[in-house]
């Protein structure tokens, strides 16, 4: 099997200013400003075709910051991703205009994406199908529900047909038939080889359509396996966190943001 | 150099994206107008209007400037102001207010400017054609003259596309540079000759007036429009002084962009 995409050492920082005058300081000054704030600490991963993986961990521990890393949209600080094709995020936000009818995103979505005019000819009537929207194709697109305008951006997504497929959570909004639909959809792809990274907080979706588990722990990989051996670890975990007291919760959170401070990065 | 070269090849190859995203932007910004696209005509029109009423006809009591009354001196002007001064503030913001839009880092981003830009120069062609047909019944008819308007309009392209690499990629930086150059641009409604002639000034004021590259411009609009002269040609030292500070700009544009361009989304 091929590797599709590779991470080596990934480290995503953001820097936390008090003011927005520290900003210019982190520009100006040679050393940077600012306190750092780690999203992702040295992840390592690879991930061949076919791999269908569910990225599950808590809120914060990193897991959109990896989806827009793999998919492209926001540069690793440091380390290098190597991508084999072209990837597709699918998220809630779908980067619609709203201003613009159904259509006409459409084609501008596909433009960005760098498509042809002649793809994009044969790539809408399918995307549009997909959509089930309706006579609000050619509405503006403000008019639109959450879930419609959920489904257009999964439908351009999808029709457009990438190589690694990174959904984030979006299959959480539309009903049941339409979630259904995409599960099809992702079983075509997977059957396709291709790769695809599955975030959400639904442990039943995961399970029942990943064969790989990602486990994020504080911005860093806390298990990577086959589903049967991380999921069970990582309900065991939440059931534990649950339990906590108030006060061992605290605590744990203090430690996440010790270690996302990335002191530990230095001692290391 | 090398940043030049990347950033015209990326608008070469990119032409075709550039002629749809700009009739996209247009269409976008006036979706919610009921006369649509006319706005982009109407607006400028009526501020001619109020321009002549106080200069020309309140201010300068219809004294002409010259030997040219001045309502078809004002018209052949302040066209050009009615497309740098859109284009250069939507083009600073283009790349901050566009990059959500944007999911793939191969997309060219220093498009994003250019079809700004070109979005505008629709409206200033409309505009252009009008005051064209308008000028022929003001007795300044079509002359041999007015083959130096492709000329002019590609000097100033290049010189608005130098200017917006350089402000769009401060302001995603910084977001105060917007405030700055929308007080530039104040400024230069009044610095250069769109709606006052400094001829009656002292020759150094308006020497040190020249050093503004739109005073060039507008003196080469106006001067293929009114038959008045070669302007490029009798002005040679003029033209020089624009090129070299021109492409100095587009140069400095080109490296910041370059420079910054894959950390844009960090500066959300």
């Amino acid at each position: 099997m091929e590797k599709s995409v590779e991470l080596m050492n990934v480290t995503k920082n953001f820097k936390m200013y008090e003011k927005t005058s520290d900003k210019l300081l982190d520009i100006l000054l040679p050393g940077g400003y600012g306190e750092d704030f780690y999203a992702l600490q040295n992840i390592n991963l690879t991930a061949y075709e076919g791999d269908v993986i569910g990225v599950v961990g808590v809120n914060g521990a990193g897991k959109s910051t990896l989806s827009n890393i793999i998919s492209g949209i926001i540069p690793p600080t440091s380390g290098s991703i190597s991508i084999n094709g072209q990837a597709s995020l699918i998220a809630i936000a779908s980067g619609l205009n709203n201003q613009l009818t159904g259509r006409e995103n459409i084609e501008l979505k596909c433009l960005m994406l760098g498509f042809s005019k002649k793809e994009i000819q044969n790539l809408e009537p399918e995307i549009i199908e997909f959509a089930e929207v309706g006579k609000f194709i050619d509405q503006p697109v403000k008019k639109y529900s959450s879930g419609m305008k959920s489904r257009l951006g999964f439908a351009i997504s999808v029709t457009i047909n990438p190589d690694i497929l990174v959904i984030d959570e979006a299959l959480s909004v539309g009903d049941q038939t339409f979630a259904d639909k995409c599960l099809d959809k992702m079983n075509e792809f997977k059957e396709k080889g291709k790769t695809i990274f599955f975030i959400s907080h639904s442990m039943k979706q995961v399970k029942n359509f990943c064969d790989k588990a990602l486990w994020l722990e504080f911005g860093e990989v806390k298990q990577y396996g086959p589903i049967d051996e991380v999921l069970p670890e990582y309900k065991k975990f939440l059931k534990d966190y649950k339990a906590m007291s108030k006060k061992e919760k605290k605590e744990f959170k203090e430690r996440v943001m010790e270690k996302q401070r990335g002191d530990y990065l230095q001692v290391n | 150099m090398k940043s030049v070269v990347t950033v015209i090849k990326e608008q070469w190859n990119s032409i075709y994206l550039i002629g749809r995203l700009s009739l996209y932007e247009v269409k976008a910004a006036n979706n919610n107008n009921y006369l649509g696209m006319l706005w982009e005509v109407i607006n400028p029109l009526i501020q001619i209007s109020i321009y002549w009423f106080v200069f020309g006809f309140g201010i300068r009591q219809q004294e002409p400037v010259g030997s040219i009354p001045y309502l078809p001196w004002m018209l052949s002007g302040i066209i050009l102001w009615f497309f740098i001064n859109p284009a250069i503030l939507e083009a600073t913001k283009s790349i901050y207010k566009k990059i959500k839009m944007i999911s793939k880092m191969s997309f060219p981003l220093s498009v994003i400017p250019s079809y700004v830009i070109v979005g505008k120069f629709y409206a200033h062609l409309v505009l252009a054609g009008i005051i064209f047909i308008a000028l022929q019944f003001l007795g300044y008819p079509v002359s041999v003259y007015i083959i130096q308007i492709p000329y002019f309009i590609f000097a100033t392209f290049v010189l608005l596309m130098a200017v917006a690499l350089i402000t769009s990629t401060l302001a995603t930086i910084v977001r105060d540079v917007q405030m700055i150059v929308q007080a530039v641009m104040r400024m230069m409604l009044y610095l250069t000759p769109f709606l006052w002639s400094p001829d009656l000034l002292p020759e150094w004021i308006q020497r040190s007036m020249m050093a503004n590259p739109f005073y060039y411009l507008v003196e080469g609009y106006r001067a293929s429009l009114l038959g008045t002269s070669w302007y490029f040609i009798e002005n040679l030292q003029y033209s020089f002084y624009f090129w070299s500070l021109t492409l100095f700009l587009l140069l400095v544009g080109s490296i910041l962009h370059i420079k910054f361009r894959n950390h844009f989304v960090d500066y959300l």
